[in-house]
């Protein structure tokens, strides 16, 4: 039942990403529909009444987002968040590369939802395809009269401007964003005042992620009740799980939410590679917790991986087989957060290095015990001391991965080094 | 008003007001890096963690805004351990040189670490490997390892000083502060990120590893290089000041200093410094001298009276000092020919004399003449403060050049030079005619003056609720337009700030002496008539400050016995009899007033070189040669029990409003020479300060740069009423065209050489001699 | 300072509503020309935008797809995130390595190769993968790793 329900569904269609071919699929006819039926604060209300939370990670119900822009007369942006770099996530690439057009649409009802008349997408840097398909898109979406004055003869106009980042994975905080796209280094702002108040320019500005604003147009086409007959009543609808790891067909997959986790790996990502089983696995990008194997009956909604002691997050779900070193991975996914600090705060700076560096030591062979509650108290030093959410980020992983799996830290110290090195190292199975 | 419970103390404060201030006003410590009252939070070195009931996480307390009914913790278990965790985080990769660090005791790092720190580092690891010891310029080295990346730096002079000249390079844990491409920082106000830095990560590099807080004495100080009268920490140490850094006043003053009074004081060291005496141009010991002295003011009052002396007071005397010159003059020798040294014939009432703090609360300001940057560096820190915080402040000015700038936007009407007074009066004229005061200015026409040009100054000048002007006095007739425009306004506050020097002019007129040049050119004329046999010029230099240097010459050929005290000998020392050695700032004790007619005091920190004294010693002495007794009361204090520490008030309403003067207009293409006074090169001399004087300090327009074929700078030889003087110039692309700029009494080019004014000047590039 | 980036400095600008946001695509457009992004080119955008030199070398050292140094004709960026490093990432860096006798951060004295390690390229089911001049290049077996070299791609 590896079913694609909304967002994905095209993806297999040769040039989904050519305007022709994605109105002939129905595009824009959502558009359409919400310009004709819907008067823009019913548009808003739909969002609330559907439930649709942001897909970027925080799970903050869209809607209520929405509602936060002053009523002051002050121009509003709308800006989508395109920065996707939160190790194991890979949808939004996905989505912009293959099916742009899905998302212009759905930033065109935001548009008319919220009142913008200026929208960005800031694009990842290092998407340079994704980066030449939206901005082509966007061209075809002028040409075709969805972009600019009057928009189907609606009286509403829109300008879309695609920007593209340099490489920082701070930016896909929405301050740091907003800092970027004014021209700036990526480094988060004070809150508040949020972005909803004062935002891009210092007007209010509202920034979601890709996957969200794709969510419009199927929602518009279906209705509330058609989202919320999906998922749990806190977390209705459908989102996209990156599968990656020693699975037989990693990949990205639309589920309805509160799907068992065993269900992701087995119905849509195949199963386990042959000869392989699950140590543990990471359900939501590389800043989340752990789940062990015997938490795969955990519903992938918001509040129930919450409960298994993790988060949903971006959706990245990376999964960990028992060849995987846990203080390698440990160290790997510390030392992506040293490289994406961007250095405004001490905790994050030199905490995340200080990790870094004992978990390589660790590894390597040259560590103690006495490091391994250093590490956990490193990272207690961390936890909420820091201005943004990257500090916290960079601990989520290691600190289950020491509770969990302590006796594996310690066996490196005792053997003075790996003891599944072999394992580790095998290149059967790429 | 928001009422919060800190550590159980309740307080009251301000909405919008942050914790840390809150705690502060409470006397709580809460230690900060990287947050500054005058930067505005910013959240980055998480040092001042707090917990707020009600808050899941520990808060910081620089940026954390007070809220009503708020429970805030300063210290308990949890926000120890927080503090603990980012004091060893901001360790782990510091190098820990606090042997070799100049830094050492009086470091933030160190202290917090002593406080709130782990007793000791588990960190391992290698370090991060950084620059230490670069340039930021000649005076400031950054040790980049030693930084704890606060921002405080980057963030004072990218936003507050407008000159953005340090940057934060890289990302993360390889983040460093520094230069662009390693070119050196040219802001005068630079040198204020050594005070700011809290830890040992910009240094002085004339105090590297010169002394340890235990070598040192601290006293506080007030500079006296210019007339704002920054108020200062002088650090001395085996007899020598070896650094000068900024003394925060509360709700006064933040303690910015700009590089010349922050770098300059090896004046005090100079080579050139005199330390004992000359007599008869030949060196000799200066008790000697003063003796000589003290018998030829015995002769000459015995011969010719009392009134044959006349006495100069300047340079940087205290009031003090000055009073006891004006007891002795009075009181001994008899004698009412006193007068200060002035290089502008301005002169300012007292009850026009307004504060800082009116600029605080200025809605308009308009510079007259004055450029603060160059003149009074730290009060354009000061306005731009203002512009912050109003950023409707309407800034304008009237001079003959545009006084904007980068940092600060100015609009300006462009005047000939003299016309100032009367384009002020012209725009009064426009709102204010009928006024009798204004009547009475009698102003002159302005040719070719576009009315329209002069509406917004004088909507300005009447309609604004707080008026501030800042005076250059190089304009005598605008004391009489700044007594009509105060009548005009009526209880509208006129206040105006004189950014004229001597710097302590104000404090030689509380002392008694007369500020106004016309008495001192009196003084002169007489002396050419040959009513004056003896002149002393007390820590002035008037061959360079006086407006017509042919007219001070004239007059000291002719007066029989000239003598000089100072710290240097003046110009023209062969006229001089005896020169004597002065006592330096910082080195005697004493009350300077500064332009906002604010007496504040300097402590001093070391002694007088060689045989340098202060004038106390030398008046006494002179009493006793006069066979009199100089009764010096031990208590004077300049001080006044009803105005505090500002001079006290005076009421405008004796002041009359005198007619204008005529005024020359040059004719069209005709050269105009303009001056005004530039702190960084003021004459003081300074080895420190050598690489930031301008080997070009004078400026020309671009037209005439064009004209005389000279690119970036060169030299010009100005003439002006049958003189002349070759100029050093740069090219300004903002000088008004047909425009050549002399600073005022800067070192050997002085512009009382030629003068200045609506006159034609003829430019000729300089024959380079053989 | 070449007299396109002028042209180019004007499209930037006009591209965006806001002059400030010209920057990071006018270093996008001239790196992509010139290659990397020297210290008198940073100064020629300062100018070119009137921003100040401080503002324009401090933005640019913030983002990693921005060199300050040289770079090879083709600069190949391996992915080193944590489901690369499980499909063989480390082992696909070390066979470039051997091959192009550099480290990673480094290029061949000849200027032909620049290797950098990438912090997750979004790209996991590919793992692992790679990008050439920014061009992905998915499931590249450390066996394999010459098809990154010989990969004809575009600057």
């Amino acid at each position: 039942m590896s079913q694609t329900w909304y967002l994905l569904r095209n993806h297999e269609v040769p040039d989904i990403g050519q305007m022709e071919v994605y109105r002939a699929h129905g595009g824009y006819e959502a558009l359409k529909k919400a310009l004709n039926q819907y008067q823009p604060e019913e548009l808003v209300d739909l969002v609330k009444k559907s439930g649709l939370r942001g897909r970027g990670g925080a799970g903050f119900p869209t809607g209520v987002k929405w509602g936060f822009l002053p009523k002051d007369g002050r121009p509003r942006y709308l800006v989508v968040n395109t920065e996707e770099a939160e190790p194991g996530t890979f949808k939004d690439r996905e989505l912009i590369e293959k099916n742009p057009h899905q998302l212009i649409e759905g930033m065109i009802i935001s548009r008319y939802a919220i009142g913008a008349k200026e929208a960005y997408i800031y694009c990842r840097g290092e998407f340079l395809e994704g980066y030449e398909q939206l901005t082509r898109a966007v061209k075809e979406a002028h040409q075709a009269g969805f972009l600019g004055e009057n928009i189907l003869g609606s009286g509403f106009s829109l300008n879309l401007f695609v920007y593209r980042g340099a490489g920082a994975y701070i930016c896909g905080e929405e301050s740091a964003l907003l800092e970027s796209l004014e021209g700036r280094r990526g480094n988060p702002r004070l809150k508040p005042p949020f972005p909803a108040v004062a935002g891009l320019y210092g007007m209010p500005t509202i920034v979601n992620n890709v996957e969200t604003i794709a969510n419009l147009p199927p929602i518009v086409t279906y209705g509330a009740e058609w989202y919320t007959s999906m998922g749990t009543e806190k977390s209705p609808g459908l989102k996209i799980l990156s599968v990656s790891g020693k699975v037989n067909r990693p990949g990205n997959y639309e589920i309805p939410l509160a799907t068992p986790l065993r269900s992701l790996l087995d119905d849509y990502a195949g199963g386990m590679q042959e000869g392989r089983s699950i140590k543990c696995i990471i359900p939501g990008g590389s800043s989340v917790p752990l789940l062990m194997p015997e938490q795969l009956d955990t519903p992938l909604d918001y509040e129930s991986v919450l409960k298994a002691g993790s988060m949903l997050g971006s959706g990245g779900c990376i999964v960990l087989d028992d060849t995987v070193c846990i203080v390698k991975a440990s160290a790997r996914l510390v030392k992506f957060y040293r490289e994406e600090s961007c250095g405004k705060c001490t905790p994050c700076r030199e905490g995340t290095y200080w990790n870094t560096d004992v978990l390589e030591r660790l590894e390597a062979g040259g560590g103690s015990q006495e490091d391994i509650d250093m590490l956990l108290d490193i990272s207690d030093n961390i936890n909420g001391k820091c201005f943004c959410p990257l500090g916290d980020a960079s601990i989520g992983f290691l600190v289950s991965a020491i509770q969990h799996f302590r006796d594996e830290f310690e066996a490196h110290v005792r053997e003075h080094g790996c003891p599944l090195e072999a394992k580790v190292y095998d290149t059967v199975n790429y | 008003m928001i009422r919060l419970t800190i550590d159980d103390q309740e307080i009251t404060v301000p909405e919008g007001t942050m914790i840390a201030d809150a705690a502060a006003k409470l006397g709580i410590d809460v230690p900060v890096y990287c947050y500054h009252e005058a930067l505005g939070p910013l959240g980055a070195c998480r040092m001042c963690l707090v917990q707020v009931e009600k808050m899941p996480k520990l808060a910081t307390a620089c940026t954390t805004a007070v809220g009503e009914g708020m429970v805030v913790h300063t210290k308990n278990p949890a926000v120890d351990k927080g503090r603990k965790g980012v004091l060893e985080f901001l360790l782990i990769n510091h190098p820990l040189d606090c042997p070799v660090c100049d830094k050492g005791g009086e470091c933030f790092l160190q202290d917090y670490t002593f406080q709130y720190g782990p007793p000791q580092g588990r960190f391992q690891e290698p370090k991060i490997q950084k620059v230490k010891d670069g340039p930021i310029n000649e005076f400031i080295l950054v040790d980049q390892e030693r930084c704890v990346l606060c921002q405080r730096c980057v963030r004072f002079m990218g936003e507050y000083v407008g000159e953005p000249q340090l940057l934060l390079d890289g990302r993360g844990v390889e983040t460093v502060v520094a230069t662009v491409d390693g070119k050196p920082a040219t802001s005068q106000f630079s040198g204020n990120v050594i005070d700011l830095c809290p830890v040992g990560a910009l240094l002085s590099v004339p105090y590297h590893h010169k002394a340890r807080p235990w070598n040192i004495e601290r006293e506080e100080a007030v500079c006296t290089l210019c007339p704002v009268g920054c108020t200062t920490l002088n650090t001395g140490r085996d007899g020598h000041i070896v650094r000068v850094e900024g003394r925060p006043v509360p709700d006064r003053s933040w303690g910015w200093l700009c590089d010349r009074g922050r770098f300059g004081y090896d004046f005090a060291i100079h080579p050139d410094r005199l330390t004992s005496s000359l007599l008869n141009g030949q060196p000799e010991a200066a008790a000697r001298t003063t003796r000589q002295v003290g018998q030829w003011l015995f002769d000459v009052v015995n011969e010719h009276g009392g009134e044959s002396v006349a006495f100069v007071v300047g340079g940087l005397h205290s009031t003090e000092e000055a009073y006891q010159l004006r007891r002795f003059a009075e009181d001994v020798v008899g004698t009412s020919r006193l007068a200060v040294s002035r290089l502008e014939a301005g002169y300012l009432p007292r009850g026009l004399n307004g504060t800082f703090e009116d600029i605080d609360q200025a809605d308009a300001v308009v510079l007259v003449g004055a450029d603060p940057y160059e003149a009074v560096p730290v009060v354009h820190l000061r306005l731009r403060d203002r512009v912050r915080a109003f950023p409707g402040l309407k800034l304008m000015g009237v001079a003959p050049r545009d006084l904007g700038r980068e940092t600060l936007s100015v609009d300006t009407v462009v005047t000939h030079v003299g016309h100032e007074a009367a384009t002020l009066a012209e725009a009064l004229k426009q709102v204010a005619g009928d006024d009798p005061s204004v009547a009475a200015l009698h102003a002159p026409e302005v040719p070719g003056l576009d009315q329209a040009s002069i509406e917004p100054l004088a909507k300005a000048l009447t309609e604004s609720e707080h008026l501030v002007l800042l005076w250059d006095g190089l304009e005598a007739d605008v004391e009489a337009v700044l007594v009509a425009l105060a009548r005009v306004r009526g209880d509208k506050a006129t206040r105006v700030l004189p950014t004229w020097g001597p710097s302590n002019w104000r404090g030689f007129e509380r002392a008694g002496f007369s500020a106004r040049l016309n008495d001192l050119t009196q003084i002169l004329h007489d002396a050419i008539d040959g009513k004056i046999h003896m002149l002393v010029v007390w820590g002035a230099d008037l061959m360079r400050e006086y407006p017509d240097r042919a007219l001070v010459e004239a007059a000291f050929e002719k007066v029989p016995v000239l003598v000089a005290e100072g710290l240097f000998a003046p110009l023209g020392q062969e006229h001089f009899q005896a020169i004597l050695p002065q006592a330096a700032p910082g080195e005697v004790y004493g009350t300077y007033v500064n332009m906002e007619a604010r007496l504040q005091v300097a402590m001093p920190s070391v002694q007088p070189p060689g045989q340098a004294r202060p004038t106390k010693t030398y008046v006494t002495t002179w009493a006793h040669a006069l066979k009199k007794s100089l009764p010096l009361p031990e208590d004077w204090d300049p001080y006044d029990d009803n105005s505090g520490d500002l001079l006290p008030e005076e009421s405008l309403d004796g002041l009359e409003v005198r007619a204008l003067g005529a005024i020359d207009t040059p004719e069209a293409g005709a050269v105009e020479v303009i001056s005004g006074s530039l702190v960084i090169e003021n004459g003081i001399p300074s080895d420190i300060l050598k690489p930031r004087i301008p080997s070009f300090p004078g400026r020309i327009s671009a037209d005439l740069a064009e004209r005389l074929g000279i690119h970036e700078h060169g030299t010009v030889r100005v003439s002006r009423n049958q003189r002349s003087l070759a100029v050093p110039v740069a090219v300004d692309p903002q000088l008004t065209p047909g425009r050549i700029f002399i600073p005022l009494a800067s070192g050997p080019l002085a512009v009382n050489q030629i003068g200045l004014g609506a006159a034609n000047v003829t430019v000729q590039e300089e024959v380079p001699s053989a | 300072m070449k007299p396109e980036w002028k042209e180019w400095a004007k499209e930037a600008r006009a591209e965006f509503p806001k002059a400030n946001s010209a920057l990071l695509p006018l270093l996008h457009r001239i790196q992509r020309s010139e290659g990397w992004l020297s210290p008198k080119t940073l100064e020629d955008v300062a100018t070119l935008l009137e921003l100040s030199p401080q503002y324009v070398q401090s933005v640019a050292s913030f983002y990693s797809l921005y060199f300050k140094e040289p770079v090879g004709k083709k600069v190949v960026h391996v992915c080193v995130g944590l489901s690369c490093m499980l499909a063989g990432s480390d082992e696909l860096m070390h066979r470039l390595e051997e091959k192009l006798h550099i480290s990673q951060g480094q290029t061949t004295p000849d200027g032909r190769y620049t290797l950098l390690e990438a912090e997750c390229l979004a790209a996991c089911d590919l793992a692992p993968v790679a990008q050439v001049n920014l061009r992905y290049k998915g499931q590249v077996r450390p066996e394999n790793a010459d098809v990154l070299l010989n990969e004809e791609v575009s600057p």
